[in-house]
């Protein structure tokens, strides 16, 4: 998945997590990461985010993560909708896991 | 309109004339929480004192960073005071510059300013004497190309920032042009945008002060400490030039702020007498009055041909247009 535009997913609500993904000129993935439980989580967080990535296919993106202590779940929900955002897909055909 | 008003008032805040959008939440019929956007800038963003701590402001804020991204518009700031910049923090905000203890001004990416700045470097021209001068061209004429020519006679390159904001009667990118052509002449010379961090809606703070002698203090202390601070060191400017404002209250004021601040930051303000055209002081508001008259005769006694080539070609058409619509 190539991501083209700047997405959006999630509010800044506690429990929450808003993230942007958007074009890297740059090569790689740049995650930009603020969360309430950074301390405790960030590395989860980035694992959980490089993870997805990977699954996704995307190889070039800047993703910004504001984080108000969302679960992995929601992390993860939050990321692949900004990402087909970013990417300009509409219809996605979301598979069962 | 009127509910939203009186709630910022009971906040201390006012609401400003240029507001684009504006929500606010409600409990029956009373507003608990409030927030506003005009362009890229956040404003009016305040909750009720019974309902602090309870995560209104990052509904409103979430709602205000969606609405501005269907807009197109995913590069955000605001102003807020110093004890209160921790709040937005809390949302991605990110302090680019702080004056004394009255403002603060913040944006949502954590590169900006420095991706700008980078950017900007790569235009640096090696010397000993490096000018910029800042100024709208609405349009250029033969005052601005005075200015240009002084310093680029005084100098060993001039960096010349057009203002970016569209809000100007010429749209930005003919301005420009205008400048780029009428400067061709000079090979010391380069033509900037100005971008968000020179004069914008951006680095002009407005609403939580009153007196609006107030305000544009704090504007300008705002922009200047920016341009000291980033935008000079990235060039290496050791002057700054601007015209001399008799009639307009607000650059007149920051002029003399350039003056007290750029000192300080071992930046030399050089305020130019303006130049006239039968004793009356050449500028881009007379060639607008002219145009309005179409008075074509007058008009090319203050602009260079460039200028006068273009204000006669179909494309100026449009513009000439809403001229002549503002009363």
């Amino acid at each position: 998945m190539r991501i083209v535009k700047t997405g959006i997913a999630g509010t800044l609500e506690s429990s929450d997590v808003m993230i942007t993904v958007r074009e890297n000129t740059a090569k790689g993935i740049k995650i930009e990461l603020q969360s309430i439980v950074e301390k405790q989580f960030g590395k989860q967080i980035h694992r959980v985010i490089n993870e997805k990535m990977g699954e996704l296919g995307i190889e070039d993106a800047i993703i910004s993560i504001n984080d108000k202590g969302a679960l992995d779940c929601t992390i993860k929900a939050r990321l692949e909708a900004a990402s087909y955002r970013a990417a300009g897909i509409q219809h996605v055909r979301w598979e069962e896991k | 309109m009127k509910i939203f008003s009186d709630f910022l008032r009971l906040r201390d805040l006012e609401m400003d004339n240029d507001i684009d959008y504006a929500i606010v939440l409600e409990e029956g019929i009373k507003v608990i929480a409030s927030g506003a956007m005009s362009g890229p800038v956040l404003k009016c963003i305040a909750v009720d004192k019974e309902h602090e701590g309870e995560g209104f402001i990052g509904r409103i804020v979430t709602y205000l960073l969606l609405k501005a991204h269907h807009e197109g518009i995913n590069h955000l700031f605001l102003f807020t005071s110093p004890h209160n910049a921790f709040i937005f923090r809390e949302f991605g905000f990110h302090e680019i510059s702080k004056v004394d203890e009255t403002a603060v001004l913040m944006e949502n990416t954590l590169h900006g300013l420095s991706d700008f700045i980078d950017e900007l470097s790569r235009k640096k021209v090696e010397g000993k004497k490096i000018a910029s001068i800042v100024m709208n061209c609405n349009p250029f004429t033969l005052g601005h190309l005075y200015l240009i020519e002084r310093a680029a006679s005084e100098n060993d390159h001039v960096h010349v920032f057009i203002l970016d904001e569209n809000r100007s009667l010429f749209p930005t990118e003919i301005r420009i042009e205008l400048v780029k052509k009428g400067t061709k002449h000079l090979n010391n010379v380069t033509v900037h945008h100005s971008g968000y961090y020179i004069i914008s809606a951006a680095t002009f703070p407005s609403y939580f002060l009153k007196e609006s002698k107030k305000i544009v203090d704090t504007h300008g202390r705002m922009d200047l400490k920016i341009f000291c601070n980033h935008i000079a060191p990235a060039l290496s400017v050791t002057c700054r030039y601007a015209g001399e404002e008799p009639l307009c209250e607000v650059t007149s004021h920051y002029n003399s702020l350039m003056k007290e601040l750029l000192p300080a930051a071992g930046i030399e303000a050089k305020i130019i007498r303006r130049k006239e055209n039968k004793n009356k002081p050449i500028s881009a508001s007379l060639v607008r009055e002219y145009l309005k008259a179409e008075d074509f005769k007058n008009i090319q006694k203050i602009v260079p041909p460039s200028t006068m080539k273009f204000l006669k070609s179909e494309a100026a058409e449009p513009v000439i247009r809403k001229i002549k619509g503002q009363i």
